[in-house]
């Protein structure tokens, strides 16, 4: 959360004489204590020059944030489905608060309904289109309106009269909200902790239980609750009573704390003439690339993952995700790796319209060093992997990790990244650990195995025949084992029962043996060399 | 005369065309990769030049696969990156492991037997630049494919790793080629002389202990 500085507050300071400075202060930082008087709001509410207006979309929340950043610059997202959005200036251009709230309900319609469409174009299952707006002086009122029945709410005046109609059950479901257990599970457990002390509003559990004394008190709306005496209800409920009575009389319990602006990196282009050949597109995508890459730059952003979307011919839409290793904003890089990416998925049909979108992370911060030893660069290091990768198939490179098992030849592939710099590393000149001349040989294992057939005397391998030209076979002159080893047998996908034998043969080869005890074949595992 | 000249080019740092090389004892350690094998080390003088394409050639069992996993080990012990082209994907990760080969530095480049493919995949790694060894395992091709290759495919490799700190390796049933600074590091053996080293008395207790090493190195213009 980021501390609203005074830039994000000026917009919604009205302007004021020197009497009303107090009042104006009352309303934007409400007090935190109980309302002194009897049974009705002290206070007509914070009628004056801010305005909130809250879009509400239950079904197509994403369509939302684009309608209120075309309102407002000053745009927070209070859920996933509600955004709301300081209105204050919107007069003078315009009109009344009933102008700003019809053209809003008639933008997030228009949007909602084109979204419909497209989803329903691509076969999609079609989402309800129906959005709520409101308008009104506090945040909290807009948020409380939309999730009433009326689509299109405006209040002006007395917030705590507006709210007074609605049911408790509102304000029950408006704190179920702030605290989404969809949300916070997303999040750690510190991290959670953490956000909850930082939030404005009452700890739910201390809300369930608020919520349930006011029903066995019979109290069915927020006018009821909010005519409620404040130090009666501090001395029964605590100060999580007294906040919820505060949200139930339209009091907005912190300023807008507007959400920064994310920048899209998106670049779009129709061609006059299908593009039918990768060649062509390539060129294509340097224009559109060229740019993206000065924006990433001045934004000091680079490049995480790289969505290309081609439009065909035949109305289909080709898409491709490039996750990069590191985040990337080198044109020429990028380039090279959709290139490379469509020559190994090419397009099924001539090309219409390019669009690039680029998931933007920030830049890396590289520090060269004299005394460190070169190395292929991240950039070299994934246009190296794409053309490995285009050239031999995808999973033919990268880096081998041994598995925790003992199953012979078990690893995995990862992707090969360059070292980090070891202060442990020995230094360049200086020589590894001596060995004699006498070493333990590693082998060559082949993939899969080959079948050979053997001479057993005696329970020993006397005599090794294969079929296959260029390996090795002959007199077994020397062999060493068995060594039996089995594993995965509680599996039926792939368990594996073998003895190993380590065998010399007289035309001078060493080799691994193994008996497959549950085929009952002979195999050539590797040869020692 | 020729002396005289040869040392003006080393001096300028234009000797990698010389057919006579410079003693070894002079190169520093610097210019030099150690293999790790001490027995290979003293047949190579202190190691394989970088900069310069060498190879390794022996027969089946001789010690070859050994010596490149103990090559990569050392040069990733120094905090380089390696890469092996492995044309017939027969690389052990666990004996290399065993070895001392630290994985996670190696780029593993498996082909699965099209030796042309996998000599545009080394190609593309010396581009990129920046391994400290890259060994290409051409072991298990057959010798009429690889006389297919025409002469200039070496001249190329070696060319494109001239002056770089890196070592390119080639690792062969037999001679293939190396640049003017290179080596060639021969494992053969005598026929008759055993290449493995068993224990234990009975064949109950038999135990393969390791091969033996026998290498000779051939340096350029020796």
């Amino acid at each position: 959360v980021r501390i609203p500085s005074y830039d994000d507050l000026t917009p919604s300071i009205p302007d004021v004489s020197a009497g009303d400075v107090f009042a104006s202060t009352r309303r934007l930082l409400p007090a935190p204590g109980p309302v002194a008087g009897g049974g009705a709001p002290d206070e007509d509410g914070p009628a004056g020059t801010a305005l909130f207006a809250c879009l509400r979309s239950t079904r197509l929340p994403s369509a939302i944030l684009d309608v209120a950043r075309d309102f407002s610059p000053r745009v927070q997202r209070h859920a996933a489905d509600a955004v709301v959005l300081d209105v204050s200036g919107l007069g003078r251009l315009l009109g009344s608060p009933v102008r700003i709230g019809a053209e809003l309900f008639k933008a997030l319609s228009s949007q909602l309904s084109a979204v419909s469409r497209q989803l329903a174009d691509s076969c999609q299952p079609t989402a309800d289109s129906s959005g709520r707006v409101s308008i009104a002086p506090t945040q909290i009122a807009t948020l409380l309106l939309t999730l009433g029945e009326a689509p299109l709410t405006v209040v002006t005046g007395n917030v705590a009269a507006a709210l007074a109609s609605l049911p408790l059950r509102i304000l029950q479901q408006f704190m179920a909200e702030v605290h989404g257990v969809t949300v916070l599970r997303k999040l750690s457990r510190p991290a959670a902790a953490a956000a909850l002390a930082r939030s404005p509003w009452p700890a739910w559990p201390a809300c369930e239980q608020a919520f349930d004394v006011l029903q066995r008190w019979g109290l069915t709306t927020l006018g009821e609750f909010a005519a409620l005496p404040a130090a009666d209800l501090s001395a029964r409920m605590g100060q999580s009573g007294v906040a919820l009575q505060q949200l139930a009389r339209g009091r907005d319990p912190r300023p807008l704390v507007p959400d920064p602006d994310v920048p899209r990196f998106v670049e779009r282009m129709e061609l006059e003439w299908p593009i039918d050949a990768l060649e062509p597109l390539s060129f294509v995508l340097a224009r559109l690339l060229d740019p993206l890459a000065g924006a990433l730059e001045r934004a000091d952003r680079a490049a995480a993952a790289i969505r290309l979307d081609l439009r065909l011919v035949d109305r289909s839409s080709h898409a491709r995700v490039l996750q990069l290793p590191v985040a990337l904003r080198d044109a020429r890089v990028l380039r090279t790796l959709l290139r490379l990416d469509l020559e190994s998925h090419p397009p099924s049909a001539a090309i219409d319209v390019v669009t690039i979108e680029i998931d933007p992370a920030p830049g890396r911060v590289i520090q060269y060093s004299l005394l460190e030893r070169a190395m292929p660069s991240a950039e070299t290091l994934a246009a190296l992997t794409a053309r490995l990768g285009a050239l031999l198939g995808e999973g033919r490179c990268g880096t081998p990790a041994l598995l925790d098992t003992h199953r012979p030849d078990a690893f995995e592939m990862h992707r090969f990244d360059a070292p980090a710099p070891d202060p442990r590393a020995r230094s360049r000149g200086e020589a590894a650990p001596a060995s004699g001349s006498e070493i333990t040989p590693c082998i060559r294992r082949f993939r899969p195995p080959v079948a050979v057939r053997v001479r057993i005397e005696r329970g020993r391998p006397l005599y090794v025949a294969v079929d296959r030209r260029g390996m090795p076979g002959g007199h077994v002159v020397q062999a060493a084992g068995p060594w039996r080893s089995s594993g995965a047998w509680w599996q039926h996908d792939e368990p594996w029962d073998r003895d190993e034998w380590d065998v010399e043969l007289s035309e001078g080869s060493v080799c691994r043996l193994f008996r497959d005890r549950r085929a009952g074949g002979w195999f050539l595992d590797g040869v020692l060399d | 005369m020729r002396a005289h000249l040869e040392s003006l080019l080393r001096a300028r740092k234009l000797d990698v065309t010389l057919a006579t090389a410079e003693p070894w004892q002079r190169r520093s350690a610097d210019d030099l990769a150690a293999t790790g094998l001490a027995v290979l080390d003293e047949a190579l003088g202190g190691g394989l030049r970088r900069g310069h394409l060498s190879e390794i050639v022996g027969t089946r069992s001789s010690g070859r696969t050994t010596a490149v996993c103990h090559t990569l080990a050392s040069a990733a012990s120094r905090g380089e990156a390696v890469a092996l082209i492995d044309t017939f994907d027969r690389f052990d990760p666990a004996s290399a492991a065993a070895a001392g080969l630290d994985l996670s530095k190696l780029l593993w480049v498996r082909e699965r037997g099209d030796a042309v493919r996998a000599l545009k995949a080394m190609m593309l790694v010396l581009q990129a630049g920046g391994f400290g060894v890259v060994a290409f395992d051409l072991t298990d091709v057959r010798p009429p494919a690889l006389r297919a290759f025409p002469f200039t495919t070496w001249l190329r490799l070696a060319r494109m790793i001239e002056g770089s700190e890196t070592v390119a390796l080639l690792v062969a049933a037999e001679r293939l080629a190396r640049s003017p600074g290179g080596a060639s590091l021969l494992l053969e053996s005598p026929p008759e002389a055993a290449r493995a080293r068993w224990t234990g008395a009975s064949s109950r207790s038999r135990l393969l202990r390791g091969v033996t090493l026998r290498p000779r190195a051939v340096h350029g213009g020796r």
